[in-house]
């Protein structure tokens, strides 16, 4: 009974499809695609912090807060912008000791011990003066993953898919690595919008089932492939050859990549390859559970650039209070957060390197905006769209960078403002992708990711 | 005091004339060269000068005429008046929307420069005053040209019938426009579908679901003259053609029964929109009248009412204003009204008009004939409107119970004593305080408006009221419970502007919830977050007059437009007083009220006779709608800011089609007018595009310059002048184009026809000579499996069946799961919350409900196979088949017929056949069950390409 083989359903050679792909029969929208100009990044890790980390509790170094602690911010910092929770304290110095760091000097709190370390932070340029068109969070992650307000359209990781197709065929070209929390607005932070579907994100779970309908129904892969062989010669039979179709030709063909998915997407989650010392490097072995998760994370987005997957975001695990997110207990939640992100990602920055991977891969850490130099109440932050900071490393960037600044309180941004829509420039160029011309004709218009904005965050780029 | 104005205006010329460019002072030139120019030269000329490339915000600061005269959001300076001048206001970066330069702010010395030279006069040495080249010709918007250049605005005009060579081949007008560009072409019409090819096509075009056996066998036995005609009258007649055509509709207006954004809050009986939809396309309600009921279904005289149960079905159209997403707390929330009204203008622009209007909110459009005065005339309309939950009445039970209370109440007023109930003293009115209501002559005062029945004015004298215990109604008030205690209504104040920071409402009873809503914000009844105090739910003040206090939060909303708003929901009975703004948060006095009498015995029986008519009231019932309200001229916002108001502009058509003002019945009239160009094309257009997969227009939401050019030209034309000409009905557009000799065509090329020549001429099969291969929508491909499988659930309407949860649908506001099945009925059921779409539709490009999609993407995806393949879904669905078929004692030829029929619309081929019995007979052999088989079997049928690609 059993008939697998190379004739066999799975045994066609994915050169196949790619050959006829170059030959037009069949459009598949993933195939690889010849950027713009030549590329410094060919893979992106967007490690997305969800809910505004703090930036003067992190990056954003602010004697003066200090000195004004516990006074009126209304006196001492002027005009208050209107918050989300419209319950400014009084001014919140940094709850942090900073240090500068490295040979490039620099500041990082005592909440990143990891990144801190000199052969890390030395690979991180800083943005410290990004802001952000919103106050609210769905607003603002829609405005950071599709680079407009309104939910439903495009994702950063769909418009990298659309201008360069992927590597590998067998995995989705943009994929989502959720920790545990999808951000406010769902879902459509990682959609395709009006792009064709086939460039959404596919959210993965870091579980032995990452996604849906990966696992086959019947009992036996045998039975399946009986199924499929079944299927095939139905398909191929006299329909075919009586209404030769492209688009039904390339239905056929998604089964067999259906199929190969199958395998390779549980190959992706199988770590027995992975030595103990990377496995550890990561924080595999941590005592604090959401280091843990966070870190397998970090591991599965390497193993998913070793693999060609173009664009990997990665969310932040649940149970560290609100995500990023303090509206009160800042100390608790940020120690929580940061515990749970900062080794993984030193981890991930180390291997990348170690491997060569970091050159050709641009890694990003950002929330969709920062938290007031204020209270809010008493031990929280409120949102802060004004001045934040963000980082990115590895592909095309100058590590030890730092541009941009925000007032003397780190409340909004006077020096090289930079806002979200120059990020995207920014990545997009790093991948070889010119902004301006990667557009899609929509609603009447020529749709781009950056709209009709974005700068290139020159001070970045090596 | 004429004598001091006088003074101050000669005063200011005075200075005007000193700072002047002839009189400039040593000093001030220097501060001036040394000071400002340089800055304005570094900071300001690379955007806002005579030579800058790209001119932003319309603005040159490179000479004081240009910055008197300023750019787009008016003069940037006001010499002497820092406050008033917009440079200052940029560079000190206090203003979010205005911070210049855009990249830093200036040091505190140099704003402090600017303001000193703004407070001098902004003197400015006298020099020639530096002009653009060509700007004024350049790209400046002319509304006229645009109009006359582009085909969409033309008239429709009904062209002659081409004449053709092949003159037996045309069953209908249309074939005639067809056929001659195939001619005109050099290639052949198809042939002739089979019968069973063309049934399988109008069954799911037409009702969205696979012809069972019975009713393919019944149209092959058929061989009459008229047997086309009559599957095809009597699927149009089904319920089911309602179900399948609101959908596509439901794909325009973004319909979705959740709010999206952090929460995912619900979109209250979303659902009745979506039956009402249902209904209406069942009934063929000419599509004229349809537009009508979507604009303005409220404010008709004689609303179309549902012929079984006489619930007013056109108000109900006017719910589509509100599938928009929205967000709880948003910080600003006249940005949030405008972002809202844009996704409104956006569905309805381009669904009813196929213009791209919302193009036009920051700037004139920058292609089509519609200026950015367009676009906030619309807003006007949504300004002077209001989101309601209208109480519907099935059997207008309500409304005859108040007629019959109103007749009881006639008799038994006349038996009370005027004076039996003593006067009233009105609480003091404090510092701070005004009466902005007080209903003294007990009506409904105007502006103010009502909707259902519950509430009225209590009139100038005492009478009765029907509610047990509590049956004496004072005058000078408005009570939603004079015609029974189960009445449901809703009563809304005139727009106010808010000057105070309390409303002290004097209330008596029970409501659903008292609101105040601030610039059409809807969403603090989910979460209070900066808008404490504005909703109060559930209100009972136990029977005793009570000060109820709103906090309109001056500090916040001062300036901003509201209104109140009071619902009963059937649930009691509430009687408003007097209403106060105040700056006290502390409630007034109670006032002394009026002591009541016993009621005379003849006026309790009518009570008790009113009480027991009213009980046999039914649960209310509400849905999604508009209502007039204040009617208002809303400001142009300059460059889409909201911050920015410019000039007014009264609610009007598009200047483009007349630009008339009237009011929002009047401008539905005016979308629905036969000689508006656009309507009845971009309605046959969509119709052609369901059924062939491609509109004649493609680009089926954008008729506008940027769309596609129409492939037809005349044949557009002559649809739309048809579909006007017999009623502006869909059922008869339908009927023609499926019965139509180019809809029968196979989707194999003509025989005569070579493949390379046709390549050559017609690639992409514009012009028809052959039927396009469509696959089949999300919701038809479920359907189907359910059809198939036998387990679908064929009933019609009523709340939506929850999403089935897969555990990858995480994030806030999740919702309880469904079944997987869905309960068996059909996709239109399925609920439709923003953040948990379902991922079964998602992944055959069911539109997430965002934005208007009259055209879906068909996307080809390896997802779609591993749904096929391995979703719980489709294997269950495939053993409840397999389960049934086992049932049965055909032998294995019979089994494989019938499943062909059901699933493909067609026998087995012989091959087919003995691939299949080989395959049950080879699994059995090899220790399968019969049904384990047939399960493999059916799940293989389901799989094939056939399944979900209609030839």
């Amino acid at each position: 009974m059993l008939r697998r083989g190379a004739m066999g359903f799975g045994g066609v050679a994915l050169q196949a499809l790619m050959a006829d792909s170059a030959s037009g029969a069949i459009v598949n929208p993933l195939a690889p695609k010849v950027p713009h100009f030549p590329a410094k990044a060919r893979n992106v890790i967007f490690l997305y912090m969800d809910g505004g980390p703090s930036q003067v509790d992190t990056f954003d170094y602010k004697p003066l807060l200090k000195k004004y602690n516990g006074q009126d911010p209304r006196e001492v910092i002027g005009k208050l912008a209107p918050t989300q929770f419209d319950n400014v304290g009084k001014v919140l110095e940094a709850q942090w000791d900073f240090k500068q760091r490295g040979e490039s000097g620099n500041w990082v709190s005592d909440l990143f011990p990891h990144l801190a370390q000199s052969e890390v932070i030395d690979e991180l340029a800083f943005v410290k003066s990004m802001t952000s068109k919103f106050s609210e969070h769905t607003f603002a992650n829609y405005f950071l993953h599709t680079g407009s307000a309104f939910q439903g359209r495009p994702s950063m990781g769909a418009w990298t898919g659309y201008g360069l197709g992927t590597e590998n065929q067998n995995l989705p070209g943009f994929v989502v690595l959720n920790g545990g929390l999808i951000p406010p607005g769902g879902l459509d932070c990682f959609g395709s919008g009006f792009l064709p579907a086939s460039y959404q994100g596919s959210v993965f779970l870091p579980k032995a089932e990452p996604i849906a309908n990966i696992h086959r129904q019947e009992k036996t892969a045998e039975e399946q492939i009986r199924k499929l062989d079944l299927l095939r010669e139905l398909d191929g039979g006299a329909v075919r050859e009586a209404y030769p179709d492209p688009q039904i030709e390339a239905a056929i063909q998604n089964y067999e990549t259906a199929f190969r998915m199958q395998t390779a997407v549980p190959d992706l989650m199988d770590l027995r390859g992975e030595s103990d010392a990377v496995k550890k490097l990561y924080g595999l072995d941590a005592d604090f559970e959401n280091t843990k998760t966070f870190g397998l994370q970090c591991l599965l987005a390497r193993r998913l650039v070793e693999r060609g997957v173009r664009f990997i975001e990665l969310t932040c695990p649940s149970g560290n209070g609100d995500r990023w997110d303090q509206h009160k207990n800042l100390v608790d939640g940020h120690d929580k957060n940061c515990k749970t992100v900062d080794q993984p990602i030193a981890g991930l920055i180390t291997d990348l390197k170690r491997q060569g991977l970091l050159d050709s891969t641009l890694v990003v850490w950002a929330g969709e905006f920062g938290r007031t130099p204020f209270a809010q109440g008493g031990d929280g932050r409120d949102h802060n769209p004004f001045g934040f900071t963000i980082w990115m490393a590895g592909a095309g960037i100058k590590g030890g960078a730092c541009v941009g600044e925000t007032d003397e309180f780190g409340y909004k941004a006077v020096r090289d403002r930079y806002e979200i829509h120059d990020l995207h420039a920014t990545m997009l160029h790093l991948l070889g992708i010119e902004h301006t011309q990667s557009t899609f004709r929509f609603s009447g218009r020529d749709m781009r990711l950056t709209d009709v904005h974005g700068h290139l965050i020159d001070g970045v780029l090596a | 005091m004429i004598d001091f104005t006088l003074h101050r205006a000669s005063a200011i010329l005075a200075v005007m004339c000193l700072f002047g460019a002839a009189e400039l002072r040593g000093d001030d030139l220097e501060f001036f060269e040394k000071k400002i120019r340089p800055v304005l030269a570094e900071k300001c000329y690379k955007c806002h000068a005579a030579d800058s490339e790209k001119l932003k915000g319309g603005l040159q600061v490179d000479h004081r005429e240009h910055l008197l005269a300023g750019g787009e959001t008016g003069a940037a300076i006001v010499p002497g008046d820092i406050e008033q001048s917009l440079l200052i206001e940029s560079i000190r970066y206090h203003n979010e929307d205005l911070q210049m330069p855009p990249k830093e702010k200036l040091s505190e010395e140099v704003v402090k420069d600017f303001e000193n030279w703004v407070t001098a006069g902004a003197p400015w040495p006298e020099e020639p005053v530096p002009e653009r080249d060509g700007e004024a010709a350049g790209e400046s918007f002319d509304l006229k040209q645009r109009f006359e250049e582009h085909w969409s605005w033309r008239p429709v005009e009904k062209p002659e019938l081409p004449q053709v060579t092949q003159s037996d081949w045309p069953r209908s007008d249309l074939d005639r426009f067809i056929l001659k560009r195939v001619e005109d072409a050099g290639l052949e019409p198809a042939e002739e579908a089979d019968r069973q090819t063309w049934l399988r096509r109008v069954y799911f075009d037409i009702i969205g679901l696979p012809p069972t056996q019975e009713q393919q066998t019944a149209f092959l036995n058929d061989t009459s003259e008229g047997a086309r005609e009559a599957v095809v009258d009597e699927l149009l007649a089904s319920p089911h053609f309602g179900e399948k055509w609101a959908r596509h509709w439901m794909d325009l207006v973004r319909y979705a029964e959740t709010y999206g954004h952090e929460f995912d809050y619900p979109i209250a009986n979303a659902y009745r929109y979506r039956d009402y939809l249902i209904r209406a396309f069942n009934a063929d309600v000419p599509y004229n009248d349809f537009i009508i009921e979507h604009i303005a279904g409220d404010l008709l005289e004689k609303p179309r009412r549902n012929p079984e149960n006489e619930v007013n079905e056109s108000v109900q159209g006017t719910g589509f204003w509100y599938f928009h997403e929205a967000t709880h707390a948003p910080t600003d929330v006249l940005g949030n009204e405008a972002d809202i009204m844009d996704n409104q203008i956006d569905v309805f622009g381009k669904t009813f008009l196929g213009l791209t209007v919302a193009c036009a909110r920051c700037h004139d459009h920058k292609f089509d004939a519609i200026s950015t005065a367009d676009y906030y005339a619309l807003t006007s309309y949504l300004h002077g409107s209001a989101r309601q939950e209208v109480p519907l009445d099935p059997g207008r039970m309500r409304e005859k119970t108040r007629s019959k209370l109103s007749a009881l109440k006639e008799k038994a007023d006349a038996l009370i004593d005027p004076e039996v109930t003593s006067p009233e003293k009105v609480a003091p009115i404090r510092d701070g305080e005004t009466v902005y209501e007080s209903f003294s002559d007990g009506k409904i005062p105007a502006g103010w408006s009502t909707s259902g029945v519950a509430f009225s004015g209590t009139g100038s004298k005492p009478g009765i009221r029907f509610s047990a215990g509590d049956s004496v109604s004072a005058p000078g008030k408005v009570d939603s419970g004079l015609y029974g205690e189960k009445q449901v209504g809703i009563l809304r104040s005139p727009t106010f502007t808010i000057e105070s920071e309390f409303i002290h409402l004097l209330v008596r009873g029970r409501a659903k919830e008292i609101r105040v809503i601030i610039d059409n914000y809807q969403m603090a009844r989910f979460s209070g977050l900066l808008f404490n105090g504005t909703v109060r739910k559930n209100l009972d003040t136990e029977g005793e007059y009570n000060w109820i206090t709103m906090r309109s939060e001056l500090a916040k909303y001062g300036g901003h437009k509201a209104y109140l708003e009071f619902s009963d929901a059937g649930n009691g009975s509430l009687i408003i007083d007097e209403i106060r703004f105040s700056s006290s948060k502390d409630a007034p006095e109670l006032p002394l009220t009026g002591s009541q009498s016993a009621l005379p015995a003849a006026a309790i029986k009518l009570v008790k006779e009113g009480l027991e008519l009213e009980a046999a009231l039914p649960k209310p019932e509400f849905a999604v709608a508009m209502a007039q309200g204040t009617p208002e001229s809303a400001h142009v916002y300059v460059r889409g800011s909201h911050n920015s108001p410019g000039k007014e502009v009264p609610g009007r058509f598009l200047e483009a089609l007349g630009g008339e003002t009237g009011d929002r019945l009047f401008f539905a009239n005016k979308v629905a007018d036969p000689d508006n160009p656009l309507t009845s094309r971009v309605i046959v257009n969509r119709v052609w595009h369901y059924l062939f997969g491609r509109g004649l227009v493609a680009s089926v939401d954008d008729f506008g310059p940027m769309g596609t050019a129409p492939t037809h030209p005349e044949l557009l034309d002559f649809l739309a002048s048809e579909f006007v000409e017999k009623g502006w009905s869909i059922k008869t557009l339908v009927r023609e184009i499926v019965l139509s000799s180019t809809y029968r065509q196979s989707s194999e090329l003509n025989p005569d026809v070579s493949p390379g020549y046709f390549a050559g001429v017609d690639p992409d099969n514009l012009l028809l000579s052959k039927m396009p291969v469509k696959r089949l929508p999300g919701e038809a491909i479920r359907d189907s499996i359910l059809a198939v499988s036998g387990e679908l659930d064929a009933r019609l309407s009523g709340p939506s069946v929850p999403t089935y949860k897969t555990r990858f649908m995480t994030g806030r506001g999740g919702k309880k799961s469904g079944p997987l099945d869905g309960d068996g009925r059909r996709s239109v059921y399925g609920a439709v919350y923003r953040n948990f779409l379902s991922p079964f539709m998602l992944t055959f490009d069911v539109p997430g409900p965002f934005g208007p999609k009259g055209r879906r993407s068909v996307s080809n995806v390896p997802a779609q196979a591993l749904v096929l393949m391995n979703d719980p879904f489709v294997v269950e669905q495939s053993r409840k088949w397999a389960e049934k078929l086992d049932q049965s004692k055909a032998d294995h030829s019979e089994v494989i017929r019938r499943i062909f029929l059901s699933a493909l619309g067609r026998d087995p081929r012989e091959s087919e056949r003995e691939h299949l019995e080989q395959f049950l007979k080879s699994e059995v052999e090899g220790g399968a069950t019969k049904v384990d088989a047939l399960a493999d079997l059916v799940h293989v049928v389901m799989n094939m390409k056939e399944f979900i690609f209609i030839h």
